[in-house]
């Protein structure tokens, strides 16, 4: 028997064209699809709705946009008006507003569905926003009728393969009739972090199609509504295999590349940890200014300007700006603000992916740590961000601080994180005969052996300088160092007698 | 007295401008849509029509067509008003006595109206 052919088209895709909520569904809302946005006041829904119109009528599309019970539409153009998506140019061909509260308020539900039907068809539309569905549900005498309201639009949107977003305010623990009825809901929250507020996304319903799960940060700016996925879902798998390697990337100082043997393992992540003052930035740009085209170098920090990095390296001989001019290395300076941390996250990985980065220099943990707002993430986080800097071919270097500048307890700042750091080297301020000295060692290096021993080191205006052995004395650990008792009462003893 | 009729799918903008208008004497009449516009000429003279540009149904260009094309509605001045600017409205439909744009002082609507019709008991 002949096979029938099956005719049945599979569902497109309508992006939203709105930066990172289209990786966040896969691909966009499905062509023809009813889906509910919805939060509190002040969440977002109208200008996430209206930026996706815009830019949908920006590539091409018709969209109409109508509002029951809503703001004003003059308001509303005078609210957009300053954003970056804003163009009053495709209204009305392209992105039409109109109001059917009269006609909700005269004719019902039913009237209501059949100026949209018309809207859809007159205007010719594929994305149609009903904003303030909640003033439809208070005219349905009961939960059935809306919900049969919903099925009707839901089978004129496909008939015309108009895809239709539906705005209301609700909160996470309302589900009413109509989420039963839609292809899926997605939820805008604004919540309050002791002092600070971020903005989050969550999709809780999405037929036909994968999407990533979870919380996704998101900002609203004058350049529009713009979302982070979260690093965990995104980065849940590298976007490149592991590639093992023998190779090693020099840190550029020598004593430090001969406690390592040679020098990092490529395609690792290296904790450097110490004290403010301990020099790790000065390594870190060290580091850095052995960058080249082959090795592309980017600095990500949060404590100082380019400009002033810059100055510190010339400070110890390190030509950092003249590798900035050649294009070997990038300084992203990233002032601790209340930056979102997947925001961060993506900043980053978006600049070592642009320039193929080799040599990463992160200064430091805390700056990331610092923008947390669920501290419980932080293990998660980084262990999913460095498996992605490592399948990118980034060998990174980490700075940690740790508060104590002398003692006896290091207390490594994120617990977790330590384990996920392949290589860990530490910095050490001891205090000797009443000065500091700065010691270095290293605590673990993927794969390799490395030097035990703890070493001093000196930062001078020809870069640092690693030096002997600290030897010769005992309680380093503790912070203060001083000589062997053996070694002290043969002092004594070597005295002349009072 | 003059009577003036608004079409204008927003029932906020139909409040301002109708009570507006009633405060100044006239009589006014409201539609929600063109069609409804169409309807509500065909019940009454009117002397003017404050017309809003984008509506559902019949939008307001489709509607102040209609309106040069039907003899009995010919001679009715037609007042435009959008929140999007005057050229934008102009290439759909450019017989109209005054342009308005959205958001309007009441006073700028008065002066328009008065301009066009005068007074209430003109």
């Amino acid at each position: 028997m002949a096979r029938v052919e099956d005719q049945v088209p599979a569902l497109g895709r309508l992006p939203s064209r709105v930066e990172g909520l289209d990786e966040i569904l896969r691909g966009g809302f499905l062509v023809g699809g009813v889906y509910i946005v919805q939060g509190s006041p002040g969440a977002g829904k109208t200008v996430l709705a209206n930026e996706i119109c815009f830019r949908h009528a920006a590539a091409g599309g018709r969209a109409g946009y109508v509002t029951l019970l809503a703001e004003m539409h003059t308001r509303l153009l005078q609210h957009l008006r300053p954003m970056a998506f804003f163009d009053e140019s495709v209204i009305p061909d392209s992105l039409y507003y109109v109001s059917a509260f009269h006609t909700l308020e005269g004719d019902g539900l039913k009237g209501l569905l059949d100026v949209l039907r018309r809207e859809i068809k007159g205007q010719r539309a594929d994305l149609l926003v009903v904003d303030g569905l909640v003033a439809a549900q208070e005219s349905a005498p009961n939960d059935r009728e809306f919900k049969k309201f919903i099925h009707e639009l839901q089978a004129h949107a496909s008939a015309s393969a108009c895809t239709v977003l539906l705005l209301t305010s609700g909160t996470l623990r309302e589900v009413s009739a109509e989420h039963t009825m839609v292809d899926g809901v997605l939820e805008l929250d604004d919540q309050l972090f002791e002092f600070r507020n971020e903005r989050s996304l969550l999709v809780r319903k999405f037929r036909g199609s994968g999407y990533l799960r979870g919380r996704h940060a998101f900002r609203i700016t004058d350049q529009g509504v713009r979302f982070f996925p979260r690093v965990e879902a995104v980065f849940a798998s590298a976007s490149a295999p592991d590639v093992i390697s023998n190779a090693q990337i020099a840190l550029g100082i020598e004593g430090i590349d001969r406690m390592l043997m040679g020098g990092l393992p490529a395609a690792t992540t290296t904790g450097l940890i110490g004290a403010s003052g301990t020099g790790k930035t000065t390594i870190g740009l060290h580091y850095l200014s052995a960058s080249s085209r082959a090795e592309p170098g980017l600095m990500f920090g949060f404590f100082e300007t380019p400009e002033r990095l810059c100055l510190k390296a010339r400070h110890q001989g390190l030509e950092v700006s003249a590798a900035v001019d050649r294009g070997d290395v990038e300084l992203l300076w990233q002032p601790q603000r209340e930056n979102v941390l997947d925001e961060l996250a993506h900043r980053l990985v978006s600049a070592v992916r642009r320039r193929k980065v080799k040599r990463l220099f992160i200064d430091g943990l805390g700056g990331f740590m610092e923008s947390a707002t669920s501290p419980q993430r932080v293990s998660r986080f980084f262990s999913c961000l460095t498996n992605e800097l490592r399948s990118l071919g980034a060998t990174t270097v980490f700075t940690m601080e740790v508060p104590e500048i002398v003692g006896p307890v290091v207390r490594v700042p994120a617990s977790g994180v330590s384990a996920i750091l392949e290589n860990l080297v530490f910095l050490r301020f001891v205090e000797r005969d009443s000065s500091l000295h700065r010691l270095i060692s290293v605590h673990k290096v993927r794969d390799s052996g490395h030097d035990f021993a703890l070493r001093e080191f000196f930062i001078t205006d020809r870069g640092v300088h690693v030096g002997d052995v600290f030897a010769g004395v005992e309680g380093v650990s503790t912070g203060i160092a001083r000589e062997p008792a053996s070694a002290a009462a043969a002092s004594r003893s070597a005295k002349p007698g009072v | 007295m003059q009577t003036i009729l608004v079409v204008d799918d927003e029932l906020g903008a139909i409040e301002v401008v109708a009570t507006a208008l009633e405060d100044e004497g006239y009589r006014v009449l409201s539609a929600a849509n063109g069609r409804h516009g169409l309807e509500k000429l065909a019940e009454g003279p009117v002397d003017l029509a404050i017309i809003d540009f984008m509506m559902p149904l019949l939008d307001g260009t489709a509607m102040a067509r209609a309106m040069k094309e039907n003899t009995a509605f010919r001679e009715i001045p037609i007042i435009m008003m959008s929140a999007v600017a005057e050229p934008l409205v102009r290439e759909r439909f450019a017989d109209y006595a005054v342009f308005l744009r959205k958001p309007f002082r009441i006073a700028a609507l008065l002066d328009a109206v008065r301009k066009v019709v005068g007074s209430a008991r003109s």
